[in-house]
């Protein structure tokens, strides 16, 4: 393909777009007769246009549809459709302690999955080096990170399964102990689900950390030695504090995150044992697709919504800060 | 320098290196174990179910079999969901950048009615999980009868207010002069912006487009509900089928062998685009 560049696909592509010129001509010779702000609100719109037809029908109004659904006793095959007024919220906040068991899992989920950016800590710090080859590493503890729910809890699942068929058993086996019920006892299951997000998530806190090391001044240091600090003096007062923004970063990511965690569990645990990891999205996503109560499903989802709006409130704050949120 | 000294120098700098060796030395042997379940899924899937059923726990693969993974190779099945994924991830990495990138070049330079408020409104998707408003969505596609095909899982998320948010920024900073040298030359917004604005772009963009294939690839919620029938399973989904079909007893090594195949394209993505991975977390976490 001897002379082909982007330019010229440009070029052709915008050749094509000559067909509707006996549209557009006419049209154009009375565009430039308006005033200039408004001429640039008619390309603005059209420019905006597709983007907002996509945004408007899966963001904006699923919002909205979703508030409306939670005030109705809804079936999913939409049938049975009745007005209920806030009784969903009722039982959901008085009642249902199936509902309340999967908020506390959910907020022990987020609690045991914070120390994952201190884990990512310790990775960038280990891997912050001048050291060759040291590079390898990076993409060695990220790697994990971008491969897909499913193959990563079909491995940790088998290698924590409760009988002989898992790895840590099956070794065990060889030495006449076990078996361990990882994954038949609720603390246990709780605690390998965490580990495994620990595994899986892991090497991207490290790559925030990474970056954000190399954005610390080198000056800084050597101003620090030359006043005769040592290493800990110099980590305590130059690399923590510089390090606090992509710690706050990583801080709601990971809470917004654990929020949501719905794959992990579903891949490893189904939400067992005896629904002791089942977690808020696991509960809407049974709610509404094995008892087809999505009036009731959409009713925990705003709740969902609403605390996580919260944390999202600091998440802007969090950009504002940065000075790129407008 | 004297010859001593520069004697006593060389030695230093032979520590040092011996120490930087032994230091990779320990930090490769930490990655090792850390990466031992994905080393010993590799294995298991060259081991015959026999094998297998004696003993798990062992990283030689011997006795040695390719059987789990002519199986694998052999199955239409899983071509044909590997190739959903890439069509559909493919698919809508496209439309999110050519939507989301005209509306981002729009807030970032041209000077329209309602342009903060209308800003403010993309701003809030950002606050909105899928999570907490995937079943309206549901809903609307089980209205259009739209399950269970591979339009069904490219639509949601290709207007995402993440995209047109980075991009607006980095549109701002783009110099105005460029600009209007085009404009001076009769082009149109929509050309300047093909031709000036876009290639300019590109390092973002790219960045975007890898973390946004990723991301939908990877995606799981939504295509576990949408897609119901084999037909359009996206090859994540199809292993968690597979793998409930099979069970853990009969077929270990062909299901770890199935686990390797979905990972492989993504860790072959992930090594073409290893640099603007790892400098695009920098970009879209927002520290550089």
């Amino acid at each position: 393909m001897s002379g082909f560049s982007i330019g010229r696909a440009v070029e052709f592509f915008l050749g094509l777009l000559e067909v509707f010129n006996p549209v557009v001509e006419p049209y154009r010779r009375f565009h430039e007769k308006l005033p200039p702000k408004v001429q640039q609100t008619v390309t603005a719109f059209i420019f905006i246009l597709p983007f907002g037809i996509l945004y408007g029908i899966f963001t904006i109004l699923p919002i909205f549809q979703t508030f409306y659904i939670s005030l109705h006793k809804w079936e999913i095959m939409g049938t049975n459709i009745r007005y209920i007024g806030l009784r969903n919220f009722e039982r959901l906040l008085t009642r249902d302690t199936q509902f309340h068991q999967a908020f506390e899992q959910t907020v022990l989920f987020v609690a045991l999955t914070i120390p994952i950016i201190f884990v990512g800590l310790c990775f960038a710090l280990m891997l912050n080096r001048p050291i060759k080859g040291i590079g390898i590493f990076r993409t060695i503890f990220y790697l994990p990170n971008i491969m897909a729910v499913t193959v990563i809890g079909l491995i940790w699942a088998r290698v924590f399964a409760s009988s002989s068929r898992g790895l840590i058993n099956a070794f065990l086996e060889n030495f006449d102990a076990g078996p361990i019920p990882f994954l038949d006892q609720g603390d246990l299951a709780t605690l390998v689900v965490s580990f495994t997000t620990l595994w899986w998530t892991v090497g991207f806190s490290m790559l925030v950390f990474l970056a954000g090391l190399q954005d610390i001044s080198q000056a800084l240091y050597d101003a620090a030695k030359v006043d005769g600090a040592n290493r800990r003096q110099q980590f305590r007062h130059i690399t923590i504090p510089g390090l606090r923004r992509p710690f706050a970063f990583l801080c709601i990511l990971q809470v917004i995150a654990s929020f949501q965690i719905f794959g992990q569990v579903d891949v490893m645990t189904g939400g067992g044992p005896a629904g002791n990891t089942r977690t808020i999205v696991y509960n809407i996503f049974e709610t509404s697709f094995l008892y087809f109560q999505v009036g009731y499903g959409t009713a925990m989802a705003v709740i969902m919504f609403a605390v996580l709006l919260v944390i999202s409130l600091f998440q802007l704050a969090l950009f504002r800060d940065q000075g790129v949120g407008n | 320098m004297t010859v001593v000294g520069a004697e006593l120098q060389r030695k230093r700098q032979l520590i040092e290196r011996r120490r930087g060796s032994v230091y990779i030395l320990a930090v490769g042997a930490f990655a090792l174990v850390w990466m031992l379940p994905v080393i010993w899924t590799l294995v298991t899937s060259f081991r015959p179910e026999a094998a297998l059923q004696r003993n798990l726990a062992s990283l030689i693969p011997y006795p040695f079999t390719t059987e789990n993974w002519t199986f694998i190779l052999k199955s239409s099945q899983l071509w044909k969901w590997l190739g959903n994924s890439a069509f559909v991830s493919t698919t809508h990495t496209l439309a999110q950048l050519s939507v989301c990138s005209l509306a981002a070049y729009a807030f970032a330079r041209l000077d329209f009615y309602f342009k903060r408020p209308l800003y403010l409104l993309v701003l809030i998707g950002l606050m909105v999980p899928f999570e907490a408003t995937f079943l309206p969505v549901y809903l609307l596609f089980s209205n259009l009868k739209l399950h269970n095909t591979l339009i069904a899982l490219i639509l949601p998320g290709i207007a995402s207010s993440f995209a047109v948010f980075l991009l607006t920024q980095f549109f701002r900073g783009i110099p105005l002069e460029l600009e209007e040298a085009a404009m001076m030359d009769g082009a149109g917004r929509f050309r300047i912006f093909l031709i000036v604005i876009l290639p300019l772009s590109t390092p973002v963009i790219t960045a975007l487009a890898i973390f946004t294939f990723l991301g939908n690839w990877n995606s799981y919620l939504w295509p576990i509900i949408s897609a119901t029938s084999s037909d359009v399973y996206t090859i994540v989904i199809g292993l968690r089928k597979l793998n409930q079909a099979w069970g853990d007893v009969n077929f270990y090594g062909r299901d770890m062998a199935a686990a390797v195949f979905t990972a492989m394209p993504i860790i072959l993505f992930f090594f073409v685009f290893q640099r603007r991975i790892i400098s695009g977390i920098a970009i879209n976490s927002g520290i550089k």
